[in-house]
């Protein structure tokens, strides 16, 4: 039987941080140290072949307005190393550009053809979690190192490659998500029972329904679904799902949907005065580049962000890795980043401190192995702060990030109150190393058989 | 009753759309044997060249001259499909329908292709329309007044569009050519010209459709190719070829599509598929069609 706290004591024991998150917006002072990892000269004989990537993410349709800042996190963080002389100060890194809006299929030969005709040495980026269970199997048959910086269902290294040893992936696993509504949510709202859901017809939205309902569950007591509504992946067009959602009364509305989908359907409920109705959370509101969202967003909603990073966390000098990456990016292509470019930005600084690594320790270009070995449990300093890549499961884990939704006079667009953001060791919400696994996702099982239920 | 209201409202809708885009695919099968598969990128241009004027003059013209640039999507729609039929299509009559399927599609792909290269991969929206028409409450409903809007224009195109075919002396020479094409140029009709001009339309009733979605959805790559899907589905359940079975088509799946949303939730998809199978079992030319 599970025991019984109280929410408040419950939330204190898991490490929710809520609040100040440092000086305002908009004053980005630059901190005089260099990036953080200071480089070790390279040893024995490094030929200067161009080390070639071939990076996949969404260049158009929707999802572009979420995954094209994957790609110019990823050229941002090339061209700094190139600038220093390349990879161990003789490589230039090479990149080779794909768009995964050409379906799963078309992914999975794109990413045989970069291999076996491209010869790329390794393969990067990825967004949507319909793509990764696909193409993590054939990285894996390519012998291709890959570093996923997205597309990151539990499904992946829990069932469709559940011994990588090529595939790695970055940014936090999906259950997190969920659960980090259920927890902004309840801390903000606690009364709220009767919740409705709109969610992308696919794994990802399936996995935010669970997850956001057993955390529930768990810290609200007796939950009640009183509205569903599964539009499919790259609609833009939620009238009736709005007006069905608006019909059920819900205290909550919970919803996944991202990209191009998200800014449509924000735009239609406001015309149905759904953010007056109801309370809503999202895991995903922020996960498009900044500026795709308008002066029009509401307030006062969960907004999310993959729980991984938004650009004004860590603020200030608090945190001067993120002030700095900010500013270069903001220099780079006159936008700020979204979680998707950190993602990539922070994959390829990892690649690179792995492959330092390898090469301290034998001297001359490391093989794959010797990189692989060296990513196993790497520990890493980057923008959103330590990202820690797992040994038994090749998953990356950084503390996992959502806020509220606030219109600042400093951005043209919205962005989270500063006073109001949650962060959560993300060990406190995912499941351990070699705890079993169980269905739909071993986080699922983990939370319902671990947790207890606030009364 | 509020709700009820709202959904029948979001179904008519949601069937304005549809029938825009359905009824031209419709026509210009009905008129010329060919299955246009470029038509739903012929809708995609009247949202892009839409979202592209009413961007350009948002600044300059005041909110109710930027519902008159909306014109301008159906415009280029029709233009484009002006070029289209002589310089493509024409050469391929005589030939077995494979080959027009195959150009028809390789046009789909192309016309992407050349959205992508004038307007880059980010959705366009201009929502500026849809703004300034705000809500009205409807029986203590609140509900987009735009939405109403579009239905007034899919309302007044179903009647026009029957109007022209039915009543004027174009639509007897239309009418005519679908029903025989050889008889109708021995009796003296340029048929050549009928038929620019039939697909034409067809094209202007697309980019109409686009032009007026825009404001709410935006301007998507993609967008056509979904489009063109739910219009195979229309006219499949309708007739293809047949007018009223376009209407008739347009509603069945705007309200059915509702419908799905609101009861199965999770089959919201699958429910439009499963009626067209049905209708396909029964009769198989459609509800309107000739067999």
């Amino acid at each position: 039987m599970a025991e019984e706290v109280s929410r408040r004591d419950f939330l204190n024991r898991i490490g929710v941080t809520i609040g100040a998150v440092g000086a305002s917006a908009g004053s980005l002072v630059l901190p005089s140290p260099a990036h953080a990892q200071a480089p070790m000269p390279p040893k024995g004989t490094i030929p200067d072949k161009p080390y070639k990537t071939g990076h996949m993410t969404f260049f158009t349709g929707p999802a572009a307005v979420l995954g094209e800042q994957s790609y110019k996190g990823h050229i941002l963080a090339a061209e700094e190393i190139n600038a220093q002389g390349g990879l161990l100060g003789k490589r230039k890194i090479e990149t080779v550009k794909a768009d995964e809006a050409a379906g799963t299929d078309a992914n999975v030969k794109e990413l045989r053809r970069m291999k076996l005709s491209e010869n790329i040495d390794c393969f990067t980026g990825v967004i949507s979690s319909g793509n990764t269970p696909a193409l993590g199997p054939v990285a894996e048959e390519l012998k291709c190192l890959t570093v996923f910086t997205d597309g990151c269902t539990d499904f992946l290294f829990e069932k469709a490659v559940p011994n990588p040893h090529y595939v790695f992936r970055l940014t936090n696993i999906q259950s997190a998500d969920g659960v980090m509504a259920a927890i902004a949510a309840t801390q903000a709202w606690p009364k709220i029972t009767k919740i409705a859901h709109i969610h992308p017809d696919y794994s990802y939205g399936r996995n935010a329904f669970d997850h956001f309902n057993i955390a529930m569950k768990k810290l609200s007591g007796n939950i009640q679904v009183v509205s569903e509504a599964w539009p499919k992946l790259g609609t833009t067009e939620f009238t009736a799902h709005i007006t069905k959602t608006v019909s059920a009364k819900p205290d909550l509305l919970f919803c996944s949907v991202w990209g191009g989908d998200y800014v449509a359907l924000y735009k239609q409920a406001l015309k149905y005065d759904l953010f007056k109705k109801m309370k809503v959370a999202t895991t995903l509101a922020f996960g498009v580049a900044p500026h795709a969202l308008g002066k029009d967003h509401p307030e006062g909603i969960v907004a999310g962000v993959h729980a991984n990073y938004h650009f004004m966390y860590p603020g200030g000098n608090k945190w001067p890795l993120n002030t700095q990456f900010v500013k270069k990016f903001y220099d780079r292509w006159k936008e700020y980043p979204n979680f998707e470019a950190e993602g990539a930005y922070t994959a390829l600084y990892m690649l690179k401190l792995a492959i330092e690594k390898a090469n301290h320790l034998a001297g001359g270009w490391p093989d794959d192995d010797a990189i692989i070995a060296m990513l196993e449990g790497l520990m890493y300093a980057g923008p959103s702060g330590y990202n820690y890549i797992r040994p038994d499961n090749h998953q990356g884990y950084k503390d996992a990030i959502t806020g509220f939704a606030m219109q600042s006079p400093d951005y043209p667009f919205p962005v989270h109150d500063p006073k109001r953001v949650i962060t959560v060791p993300i060990r406190s919400i995912t499941a351990p190393p070699g705890y079993p696994k169980g269905e739909p996702t071993t986080t699922y099982k983990w939370i319902d058989e671990t947790w207890p239920r606030v009364v | 009753m509020d709700t009820l209201l709202t959904q029948i409202l979001n179904s008519l809708f949601y069937a304005s759309i549809l029938f825009l885009i359905a009824s031209g695919l419709s026509l210009v099968y009905g008129v010329m044997r060919i299955v246009n598969m470029a038509h739903g990128n012929l809708y995609a241009i009247g949202a892009y060249v839409a979202a592209w004027t009413i961007g350009l003059a948002s600044t300059e013209l005041h909110v109710s001259l930027l519902f008159v640039l909306l014109v301008t999507g159906a415009l280029a729609a029709a233009l484009a499909g002006a070029l289209i039929e002589p310089a493509f299509l024409r050469p391929l009559y005589r030939r077995a329908e494979e080959y027009q399927l195959l150009m028809t599609f390789g046009l789909l792909l192309v016309l992407e292709d050349v959205m992508r290269l004038l307007w880059g991969p980010h959705p366009l929206t201009a929502s500026a329309l849809s703004d300034a028409l705000g809500s009205i409450s409807v029986l203590g409903a609140t509900y987009p007044a735009y939405n109403i809007f579009v239905i007034v224009i899919g309302a007044l195109a179903a009647v026009g569009l029957g109007a022209f075919v039915y009543r004027t002396r174009f639509g007897v020479m239309l009418r005519a050519t679908s029903q025989d094409m050889r008889m109708a140029s021995a009796l003296g009709i340029n048929v050549k010209r009928v038929y620019v001009q039939a697909f034409t339309l067809g094209c202007l009733m697309a980019g109409l459709g686009g032009a007026v979605v825009m404001p709410i959805s935006g301007a998507v790559l993609g967008m056509g190719v979904d489009a063109l899907i739910l219009a195979f589905v229309v006219v499949v359940i309708g007739g293809l070829g047949s007018l009223e079975g376009a209407l008739v088509g347009a509603l069945i799946v705007g309200f059915v599509r509702t419908l799905g949303i609101t009861y199965f939730a999770e089959v919201e998809l699958a429910v439009l598929y499963l009626i067209a199978a049905v209708v396909l079992f029964v009769r198989p030319a459609g509800l309107f069609g000739r067999a």
